[in-house]
């Protein structure tokens, strides 16, 4: 692990525990960029605050929970339940609608609450809610603590499904584009470094929960590799016809009052074709022939 | 023999404060100090998150 990038820049950490402060650094500019909900950017971006996304953070890697004892056996058995989101802001939320509409189900079947992601385990443990759908890896942790099962996971409800997108805001884009780039064919490479091999990430769980999420890095590798495509790193770049979707949604539903340009709040000049750039994977540790991908 | 005491006195002085630079502070560190002298300052971002994915 090193403190720099191969170039020398500095890239800082900072963890939050919940969006809407992410939100706050974001406006008042103690912070250039950040991972955010999807249609937070969206909404971000619809009320003035000049940021753009670049990329994603990852696709899929979000569950739907339901306790591990319920009756439910599918998206129809959740009608008339008490399901927790993220946020109001999230693509998670756009997707209990979007499966509603796939069900035939108005958008008032299912009681939706928000609740931070950390708080979703133990409201489920609790009984206060019925079940809950946010990123991992809260979903995996219930699963664990035998309090909780998956229900759907969403590669099978929306394949490619997108949650957290890096913004960053337009001064640093104008200001220091280099940086932006930087960063971003980072992403890239440590994406495509993750999806290469599962021993690849389970030391990628053994650093991040140790020294960035102060999580257990057991609940980690469950995470990266039960199943493997649980949550996927590559296929990063943000596409309009993704975007598009969820836009249409976020109107739909009411939780953006306008719809935005693709244009207005993506900035696709960073995604490089992933064949133009120096990986410089020989730098990196390398699966050994003695301990082959579990 | 005052030479090879000068000498000896230099080089062991040397290696102490090469030893003591590696041991407190790390040749990173010191790498670092010397490009802040010569003006080289690094580019930084700080990049927010939420340990979920």
């Amino acid at each position: 692990m090193t403190t720099h990038s191969e170039t020398g820049s500095v890239f800082a950490s900072r963890k939050f525990s919940e969006f809407a402060t992410i939100k706050e650094s974001l406006i008042a500019r103690r912070m250039d960029a950040s991972f955010i909900l999807a249609p937070l950017a969206m909404q971000l971006v619809a009320s003035g605050v000049p940021i753009k996304i670049v990329y994603l953070g990852h696709r899929d890697g979000t569950t739907l929970m339901v306790a591990k004892d319920s009756p439910v056996t599918d998206f129809a058995g959740l009608r008339g339940k008490k399901i927790a989101i993220p946020n109001r802001f999230s693509n998670q939320n756009v997707l209990m609608h979007r499966m509603m509409k796939k069900w035939g189900m108005s958008f008032d079947s299912i009681k939706l609450v928000e609740l931070p992601p950390p708080e979703h385990p133990t409201a489920l443990a609790s009984g206060s809610i019925d079940g809950y759908i946010v990123g991992e890896p809260f979903p995996a942790q219930a699963e664990l603590d035998g309090i909780g099962r998956p229900l759907y996971f969403t590669k099978d409800m929306w394949p490619g499904f997108i949650s957290c997108v890096l913004v960053v805001r337009q001064e640093l884009i104008d200001e220091q584009r280099e940086l932006v780039q930087e960063l971003v064919d980072g992403i890239a490479k440590s994406g495509k470094w993750l999806d290469e091999a599962l021993e690849h990430r389970m030391d990628a769980a053994e650093i991040v929960g140790k020294h960035f999420y102060f999580q257990d890095p057991e609940l980690l590798k469950f995470v990266l590799s039960k199943p493997p495509d649980r949550v996927k790193y590559t296929s990063l770049a943000p596409l309009k016809k993704d975007f598009d979707e969820i836009m249409e949604l976020a109107v739909e539903m009411g939780v953006l009052k306008e719809r935005l340009e693709f244009e207005q709040y993506v900035d696709t000049s960073f995604v490089a074709p992933l064949e133009t750039l120096d990986w410089g994977f020989e730098s990196l540790p390398q699966p050994t022939a003695e301990a082959p991908a579990k | 023999m005052k030479l090879k005491v000068l000498i000896g006195a230099l080089v062991w002085t040397l290696l102490v404060s090469v030893a003591h630079v590696h041991l407190n502070y790390g040749f990173d560190q010191v790498r670092e100090i010397v490009r802040e002298w010569l003006g080289y300052k690094r580019k930084t971002l700080e990049v927010g998150f939420i340990p979920v994915t």
